[in-house]
């Protein structure tokens, strides 16, 4: 009986002496665990984004390689995600762009969540009646966010220094002028998907969240003092909220402008610009040398 | 009685707090003293009278424990400790749950992140939810051993027929309560299993009503939902436990009253003398039976938490429960796989409300009806017999359940389900993170320095071999030795190929393993399939791939 006792007893010691053992290991393995737990939403998110939001928003995530479901090539017709614009920063400058208080993780979860009325960005949220469970939701969040460490770290060659007129800019080193409007009418389409909002330029009432463009070219002279239509449209693209339009598709367009602040580091070289300004107004780039509202970032 | 006071005017303060201390002590133990518990553990002779038998009249815990067992089945055989050991596997399990308790939440949008909160986030948290898994299949398998104990040793027959038909309730109770807990993590292995196991009611043979009505009572809806966790919930945590209770003290009550039974050799045939022990032949509970049975719940114990802790178990997690996404292959808990293995033979009606009730009910009446009066092992061949070919049965049942047998889908969806499956445990998503460089591999390709990577392309060329076969005469190679196709045309025209290993095999195969970089911290890693008709160049007969993500801090390596 004796022996009974001490084998209980040692056993007892040894069961104790393996929770001492756990304990101790403990911080390191709930640290490890509490990463693959976001680790692994952030797979799962990857596997949602592929199937649900890549064929809008781009297999990489920047809105310019888009497939249709029979693999075919497609205009992008959704912003970048893969974008410092949005991602980096608390607030990022979209969020101060769009007068947002909340976190970018809100802003994200937020738009998947409820989709974005009078565009094409759908409702994703069961309990709005879309596909998603708000795991899912949570789960694609993380992995967009999941961008920011390539994304904001690493410092990619600098934007462009736009100059503040149209003379100089069609007087920079290297361009032509008139541009090409083929050129100018890939990037409209396809490169930055102004089509999404502002619609086909050749047809009237094809826009959607912007105002229609096809006919800027008459009426942009006449919208703010001393503003040329190619003035007018410089600034709109580099700074939209600087004047906001009266009109879109939707009822009087609000502030702040719902049109993204970050093509002045998407687009990266004047001749861009030209082509796409060249294609929307056609080959008049006249202008009044007036100085634009922008300020570089 | 003298009051506290006037004992220490009497005896000073030091022999008044002895005094008091032994009579505080005796209470508790309802009638041992501080030297009564000292002799008993020396193993000394008791004072007359015998102040060890006083728990057993006047104390709660022990009233139903007798006071003394005949020695010859006090050793380990002839019960192994396993009644006892079932016992204290529900008290583990009700310890262990009570833990998990206090951090789950029962409902569709938190039981998920709160396992996972519990793995990453509570202290011990991870410990616990294996201890809790471990010990539930732990006791599963303790309690069927117990019941193949009793029926060996012959120990259901006259007079315990009833403590043997108790035993058959326990038995199902015990699975039962394992079962209910699988949903409760709420990912696709519970959900699924869980559904599937539902399903069976719309095989009810009687009025379609009542199938309905009880699939929905047991689903909480037609699908299972918020409404099905919560009741599968309280079934799991008060209804199975208290009928478990409830049925163990009846169970014991019996084994009680009738005395366990002896060794089957040690009484004349049809003779029934445990309640009648000589004098001499008595082991007294105090302290003999109490500290054996606390050294067994002592190692017991010690091994229940150290396979958890040195990682020989892990309860498994998969992803979020999904409605939507029925996964390749839904396997039952291995104490019910056997029930999927006879499903893949039968009707599903008649398995499951003619097969299994009816052996259910077998087995509960079967110590009525077989009512040899020998104990004795060398009468009872026959029925030995029967019950170990029952037990090679199960487990060959048990192996039918697995998907190896008479598996459903495509020879290339099973090579992506051994390597890359969309749930479960994964040979490529295991590979640490910093051997998965992009590039593209080959089956079995070996790779200095990647031990783990190696490794899964050894396993994917393996799942190729046995789902794969060589054609002669196509001008390709035969890289991986794969053994010769053989062609059988099918009823309708078409043509499979069979080897030794499966009736449908991919001639000539080529598989490869793409890694990709997917974001600076993730990895997307394809497995395409490739196998070109034999008869018709240039067509395919499979062009598949499946693609997983793997994060570098998913962890997978720790499953
Ligand atoms: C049918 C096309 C389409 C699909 C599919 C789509 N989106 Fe969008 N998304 C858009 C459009 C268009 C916008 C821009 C809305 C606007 O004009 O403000 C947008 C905007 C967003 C924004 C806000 C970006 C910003 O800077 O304001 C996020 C975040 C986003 N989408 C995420 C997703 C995710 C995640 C998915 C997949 C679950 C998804 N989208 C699927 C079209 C789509
Ligand atoms: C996410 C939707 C969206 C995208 C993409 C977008 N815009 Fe806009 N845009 C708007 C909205 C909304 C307005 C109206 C508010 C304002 O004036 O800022 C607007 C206004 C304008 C205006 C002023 C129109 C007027 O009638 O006053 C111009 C010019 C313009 N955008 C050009 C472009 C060009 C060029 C692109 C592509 C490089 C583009 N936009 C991309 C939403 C968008
Ligand atoms: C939760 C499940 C169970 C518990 C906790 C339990 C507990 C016990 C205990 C403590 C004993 C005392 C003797 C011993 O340790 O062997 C016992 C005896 C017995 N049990 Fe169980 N039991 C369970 C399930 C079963 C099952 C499934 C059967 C058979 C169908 C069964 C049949 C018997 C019989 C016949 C005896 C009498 C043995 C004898 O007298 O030698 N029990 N049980």
């Amino acid at each position: 009986m004796q022996v009974k006792i001490v084998i209980g007893t040692v056993a007892f010691m040894m069961t104790m002496m393996l929770f001492g053992y756990a304990a101790l290991r403990e911080p390191a393995r709930l640290e490890r665990f509490a990463a693959a737990d976001l680790g692994r939403n952030i797979e799962k998110g990857a596997e949602l984004y592929v199937n649900n939001c890549a064929t809008c928003h781009g297999a990489a995530g920047d809105a310019l390689d888009c497939f249709n479901a029979a693999g075919e090539p497609i205009a992008c017709i959704g912003l970048p995600l893969k974008d410092e614009y949005l991602l980096c920063g608390e607030p990022s400058n979209r969020l101060i762009d769009q007068d947002y208080k909340f976190t970018v993780r809100d802003y994200i979860y937020g738009t998947i969540y409820a989709g974005r009325i009078g565009t094409q960005m759908p409702t994703w949220s069961a309990e709005l009646g879309g596909p998603m469970e708000g795991y899912e939701i949570e789960n694609v969040t993380q992995f967009v966010l999941n961008w920011r460490p390539e994304l904001c770290t690493t410092e990619g060659p600098p934007p462009y220094e736009w100059p503040l007129t149209v003379t100089e800019l069609l007087a920079a080193e290297g361009v032509t002028t008139p541009g090409d409007a083929t050129r100018g009418a890939e990037l409209y389409d396809r490169t930055y998907a102004c089509t999404s909002c502002h619609g086909n330029p050749a047809q009237a009432g094809s826009a959607r969240v912007g105002p229609w463009l096809g006919d800027l070219a008459a009426r942009g002279g006449s919208i703010v003092d001393g503003y040329a239509a190619a003035d007018y449209l410089y600034e709109s693209v580099l700074a939209p909220n600087a004047h906001i339009a009266a009109e879109c598709p939707t009822g009087p367009c609000g502030m702040p402008s719902g049109m993204p602040g970050n093509f002045g580091t998407r687009i990266r070289d004047p001749q861009s610009m030209i082509d796409l300004m060249t294609f929307i107004l056609g080959n008049n780039l006249e202008t009044t040398g007036v100085e634009i509202e922008y300020t570089r970032r | 009685m003298a009051t506290f006071i006037e004992q220490v005017q009497e005896m000073g303060l030091k022999q008044a707090t002895i005094a008091k201390a032994d009579e505080v002590v005796e209470r508790i133990t309802a009638g041992m003293n501080i030297n009564d518990i000292r002799a008993a553990l020396r193993g000394d002779e008791p004072r007359r009278p015998n102040p060890r038998l006083r728990p057993h009249a006047d104390g709660f815990w022990l009233h139903i424990r007798p006071s003394f067992y005949h020695t010859e089945v006090t050793h380990i055989y002839p019960t192994f400790r396993l009644g006892w050991l079932s016992t204290w596997l529900f008290v583990w399990e009700t310890i262990t749950g009570i833990f998990l308790m206090i951090f789950y939440t029962p409902s569709p949008v938190a039981a998920y992140q709160d396992i996972w909160n519990i793995l990453g986030n509570v202290p011990l948290g991870q410990l616990m939810r294996n201890l809790h898994r471990f010990g539930a299949e732990v006791m599963v398998l303790v309690v069927a051993l117990h019941m193949l104990r009793t029926f060996i040793t012959g120990s259901y027959k006259k007079p315990r027929q009833f403590t043997w038909a108790t035993g058959m309730i326990l038995l199902v109770l015990t699975l039962m309560l394992s079962f209910s807990g699988y949903l409760l993590p709420w990912d696709q292995l519970g959900y699924w299993a869980l559904t599937v196991f539902l399903s069976a009611t719309e095989a009810h043979p009687g009025p379609e009503f009542i199938g309905r009505n009880v699939g929905l009572l047991l689903a909480g809806a037609p699908q299972v939902g918020a409404g099905g966790l919560l009741r599968w919930y309280l079934l799991h945590v008060l209804v199975m436990p208290l009928l478990l209770a409830i049925f163990f003290f009846v169970h014991y009550y019996k084994v009680v009253l009738h005395g366990h039974s002896l060794p089957p050799g040690r009484e004349e045939i049809g003779e029934d003398t445990a309640k009648r022990v000589p004098k001499e032949e008595r082991t007294y509970f105090i302290p003999d039976i109490l500290t054996s049975e606390l050294m067994w719940t002592a190692l017991a114990t010690l091994i229940l938490v150290a396979v958890p802790l040195f990682g020989l178990y892990n309860a498994p997690l998969e992803s979020h429960a999904n409605p939507l996404v029925t996964p390749l292959h839904v396997v039952a808990p291995w104490y019910l796989a056997w029930s999927q293995g006879w499903l893949k033979l039968a009707d599903k009606t008649f398995i499951a409300f003619v097969l299994i009730p009816g052996l259910l009910v077998a087995f509960t009446v079967m110590p009525y009806i077989e009512v040899g009066k020998s104990r004795r092992y060398i009468d009872r061949r026959l029925g030995l017999s029967v019950s170990m070919a029952f037990i090679v049965i199960m487990l060959i049942s048990n192996w039918m359940g697995s998907p190896e047998y008479l598996v459903a889908s495509s020879p290339d969806q099973e090579v992506f389900q051994e390597i890359l499956p969309q749930e479960g445990h994964s040979v490529l998503k295991e590979v640490p993170y910093s051997e998965l460089r992009p590039g593209v591999y080959l089956p079995g390709q070996a790779l200095p320095d990647r031990y783990h990577l190696t490794h899964a392309l050894h396993e994917l060329e393996g799942a190729i071999f046995t789902h794969g076969c060589f054609m002669e005469g196509k001008g390709k190679p035969n890289p991986l030795h794969l053994p010769a196709c053989r062609p059988v045309i099918q009823d309708d025209g078409s043509i499979k190929y069979r080897t030794y290993y499966t009736r449908d095999a991919m001639p000539n195969p080529e598989f490869q393993l793409i890694i990709r970089q997917f974001q600076a911290n993730m990895m997307e890693l394809i497995i395409t399939a490739k196998v070109e008709d034999p008869n018709r160049p240039g067509e395919f007969l499979i062009n598949s791939q499946t693609v997983g993500y793997r994060h570098q801090d998913s962890n997978y390596e720790e499953d």
